[in-house]
């Protein structure tokens, strides 16, 4: 698959190049496939980051979502979970929102969610394919086609929510940096500043449709490209980062050191596991053991389902809200029960400030208690119809450890651990390696070089 | 077998059909996509009538639009000739009305319009239409997408300043017309209202001005949908009642004694009052009656006849620089010292003017147009049969005057008739026209015997 023809068609919506790979027909059609799956008679919610296609596909997806009937309610541009938030507030049928989150500029995706703002579960998500892929749309009569309404009150709602979890007063007294890589988080934030007097200091706040000032992922290296260097000279307690559509965040400790996307997960299961003791983390098989361990502090328990957001959200349908302190990915995208599960950015850098006003102590001081795990990741090019070999093989090799053939294969030693996988969004075999202490670099290589072989 | 339900069009003319199961947001996307890929990518003026399913036609547009690199100009519900001046004044690309004109609600469609606010003449309707048909469309990447913008004021400002500049608004404010008013609900709602009674100084009746309401009678200005405005103009005494369709190209007319001209009287009076200050040739389509001959004839103006709808009629006008045109057999006044379009505004306009110079009341002054009688008709379109029926027809009137250019005319020293395939709906349109109603009914009847077994379903209009 050629990335300037980037296409993907899939249980969690659209994702593609605009133009190039993602087309008007073909949000048109998905979105009609949308309107006639959703029941009729509540209206339906859409909203946008800012990139430019953006204002393309809103089109689109409402023509199609009127066509089938439904009242269309247009958020603008707003974060992810502002619209799922407004979902549940406006009983709405469902949603769909526009943006590619950390993808660069170039791209664009439809994510679609259903009653109360959940993600569509796997049986849902294939019925919705089922209905595009035949192409037989419902589309009603001319008298009973949908209205379009804007609103723009969604983020004070949104904002009105996060002051009833997180005591927003009191985190007045940090000031913190944030780099909002020119997307939602600036609207949101900026408005968290006015209404409630906190003091963060944005930068990257303009809204860019085209060129955003850096790469929009949450990663360590982005936060070290601008946002790190500034905390310390600002003086500020912490710096965070988000990405275009703000459902993930990473972080900058107040000494200006840029702390891997891997933290933010074990971090809020510290906080959150000591305010639930026993309760479950879940995650996916690709992030960091560092969770087993803290887990173990709270008598918590991390269960661990294949990559992606559709597996989390499954999984999360098999337990009781009260039973989860948190789920999330080593990516900076976490979902929180007092959210509803909905990957938060903002949400979690309420939670890590809140975490550092309730325990008194600094973001570097948070972070050190925790024993260091070294984590590797690599890709190689993918050759489809080798990969059931290769792993099998790779399992016999490894046949010392425990192995986990939920999505590819993971093999755990005591303190190490590797997971092989396929990428759902790329073309390319993921290689994770990790290793309490120094990195596993031994071990990372050799799998290099046995996945190449495959390749 | 049971006919084939055919509520979908694509073609030349462009895409129109029954929204629903017919014509989907997904079509619609794809042609204004088609439409922007020829027109380049630059701005495109974007506007609709009143339908219930425009709001939705109108984002599917935007959508198809936009993907195409094109820049968004939104100009919300207006009629269809402010649109036109709005797209020839600005550096617009084109222009895309999600309108079906005088079509029944449930229909849908867009018309298209180039750079200078005009519709395409036939060679760039095919273009497009291979253009679609190909679906090779430009696909704008993220940094290629422009904005989508909107400009509600300035469409019906510069469309008023326009009519302005052509009429003598001065006189007919001091009559203070007492006018009768019904815009369908349509497009016009608002700007007619404020044009009789803020530009023009008219004492207005207005009915069915509502925008959200959906069309509370058939869309079409004809006499027989017309009798709330007729009885409007009885109670209040109107010396004038004005009818429009949903998107204001076309205009009907109630005169002060409640009895409602016909489209070809009104074509007339526009005419006459045209040719009476810049004289000029006329154009109007093949149905349009032949008065409009007699007119021009009284000037010494030559007519142009073209195939029915209304680009034929101004790809002609503007090519001859005819003074003024229309089709009187549907309403449409095209004056193109205002804009090459039809225009219900520049015929209120004309025709109260013509009313405050004579001092005549408006039934005085249709009596002085020439006399004839008409009669229009249609019939189910049954495939292949109307060569055959041409032929039959030519045969039977050996000494006619015949024009072929879009069905079968034929000019005899009595009058004439004409038969032709709709451009928009699956039927076959049948008219006829002559000095008196003996004539009148022995050429029709001459047209539908030979109908056969359709005969009966030829019904009259």
């Amino acid at each position: 698959m050629e990335a300037r023809k980037a296409l993907r068609i899939s249980h969690v919506g659209l994702r593609g190049v605009v133009g190039a790979g993602l087309t008007a027909s073909h949000v048109l059609e998905f979105a009609s496939a949308f309107g006639t799956f959703l029941e009729p008679g509540r209206p339906v919610l859409l909203g946008r980051d800012p990139r430019a296609s953006g204002v393309m596909i809103q089109e689109g997806v409402a023509a199609a979502l009127m066509a089938c009937g439904h009242d269309v309610i247009g958020l603008g541009i707003v974060s992810t979970p502002v619209i799922q938030h407004a979902i549940r507030r406006l009983e709405a049928a469902g949603g769909v929102s526009i943006g590619a989150s950390h993808n660069a500029a170039e791209w664009n995706a439809l994510k679609f969610f259903g009653a109360q703002g959940a993600y569509l579960s796997t049986a849902e998500a294939s019925e919705l394919l089922d209905i595009y892929h035949l192409k037989k749309f419902r589309f009603v009569e001319w008298d009973r086609v949908g209205r379009f309404q804007r609103r723009d009150d969604a983020v004070d709602a949104y904002l009105d929510e996060l002051a009833r979890v997180f005591d927003l007063a009191a985190l007045r007294r940090f000031k913190v940096v944030v780099d909002c890589t020119n997307g939602t988080s600036s609207l949101i934030l900026r408005r968290m500043n006015e209404r409630f007097g906190l003091d963060l200091l944005l930068i990257n706040a303009q809204i860019e449709g085209v060129a955003f000032a850096h790469e929009p992922s949450t990663n360590q290296r982005t936060v070290a490209l601008q946002l790190a260097p500034l905390v310390r000279p600002v003086g500020a307690d912490a710096g965070f980062l988000f990405d275009v559509d703000s459902d993930r965040v990473a972080m900058a400790t107040e000494q200006g050191t840029a702390i891997s996307e891997e933290m933010v997960l074990p971090v809020l299961a510290d906080y959150l596991l000591e305010r639930g003791p026993g309760k479950l983390v879940i995650t996916n098989l690709s992030t960091t053991a560092l969770l087993e361990e803290v887990a173990a502090w709270h008598g918590g328990r991390v269960v661990r389902v294949p990559v992606g957001r559709q597996a989390a959200a499954d999984a999360l349908a098999g337990f009781r809200p009260e039973q989860i302190a948190v789920a999330g990915e080593g990516t900076g995208a976490v979902m929180m029960p007092q959210f509803r599960f909905v990957y938060d950015g903002i949400a979690a850098m309420l939670a890590i400030l809140s975490m550092m006003r309730e325990r008194g102590r600094k973001l570097s001081e948070i972070l050190a208690r925790y024993p260091r795990y070294s984590m590797l990741k690599g890709a190689v090019p993918l050759v489809s119809n080798r990969v059931p070999e290769m792993l099998m093989e790779l399992r016999k090799r490894n046949a010392d450890g425990a192995a986990n053939t939920l999505d590819g294969l993971r093999v755990d030693w005591p303190g190490r651990w590797f997971h092989v996988r396929v990428s759902q969004t790329e073309p390319i075999v993921r290689v994770i390696a990790e290793q309490r202490g120094d990195p596993p670099e031994r071990l990372f290589e050799a799998l290099l070089d046995f996945v190449r072989a495959y390749a | 077998m049971p006919r084939r339900e055919h509520l979908l069009k694509i073609g030349v003319s462009g895409i129109r059909g029954v929204v629903g199961e017919f014509l989907t947001p997904v079509l619609v996307g794809s042609f204004a996509q088609a439409f922007g890929t020829y027109v380049g990518a630059g701005r495109v003026v974007l506007g609709r009538d009143t339908r219930l399913s425009g709001e939705m036609l109108q984002h599917a547009a935007a959508c198809g639009l936009l993907a195409a690199g094109c820049e968004v100009m939104d100009v919300g519900v207006l009629p269809t000739p402010t649109i036109q001046v709005y797209i020839g004044s600005t550096r617009a690309r084109g222009g895309l009305a999600v309108t079906a004109s005088h079509n029944p609600p449930e229909y849908n469609a867009l018309k298209m319009f180039n750079a200078r606010g005009l519709f395409f003449n036939q060679y760039e309707r095919a273009e497009l239409l291979d253009l679609y048909h190909q679906s090779e469309f430009r696909q704008a990447a993220n940094q290629d997408m422009r904005q989508l913008l909107a400009d509600y004021q300035t469409p019906p400002r510069l469309h008023i300043e326009r009519i302005l500049a052509h009429v003598d608004a001065e006189r007919i404010r001091a009559r203070r017309f007492r006018v009768a008013l019904d815009a369908v609900n349509g497009a016009g709602s608002r700007l007619s209202c404020r044009f009789l009674e803020e530009t023009l100084g008219c004492q207005l009746h207005a009915l069915f001005v509502d925008p959200g309401r959906g069309f509370p009678r058939p869309p079409e200005p004809r006499p027989e949908a017309l009798a709330e405005l007729v009885e409007l103009v009885r109670r209040e005494g109107c010396q004038i009642g004005f009818a429009q369709d949903p998107d204001g190209d076309r205009l009907g007319v109630v005169e002060e004694t409640g009895r409602v001209l016909d489209g070809d009287e009104v074509l007339g009076l526009a005419v006459e009052a045209v040719l009476e200050r810049a004289p000029g040739d006329v154009v109007v389509n093949l149905t349009t009656s032949a008065l409009i001959e007699d007119l021009a004839r009284r000037r010494g103006r030559q007519v142009y006849r073209t195939p029915v709808g209304e680009a034929n009629v101004v790809e002609t006008l503007l090519a001859v620089g005819a003074a003024v045109g229309g089709e009187g057999s549907n309403g449409g006044i095209i004056f193109p010292g205002v804009h090459a379009c039809r225009d219900s505004y520049v015929g209120m306009a004309l025709l109260l003017e013509s009313m405050a110079r004579s001092g005549e009341p408006i039934s005085a002054l249709a009596a002085r147009l020439p006399r004839y009688v008409r009669r229009y008709g249609r019939a189910p379109y049954e495939h292949g049969r109307l060569g055959s029926l041409m032929q039959e027809l030519e045969e039977a009137f050996p000494g006619a005057q015949t024009d072929r250019s879009d069905g079968l005319k034929l000019t005899l020293p009595e009058g004439w008739i004409h038969l032709r395939a709709s451009n928009t709906e699956p039927v076959l349109r049948l008219a006829a026209e002559a000095h008196s109603e003996e004539e009148l009914g022995k050429l029709w009847d001459s047209l539908t015997r030979r109908l056969g077994a359709t005969a009966s379903a030829a019904r009259e209009e």
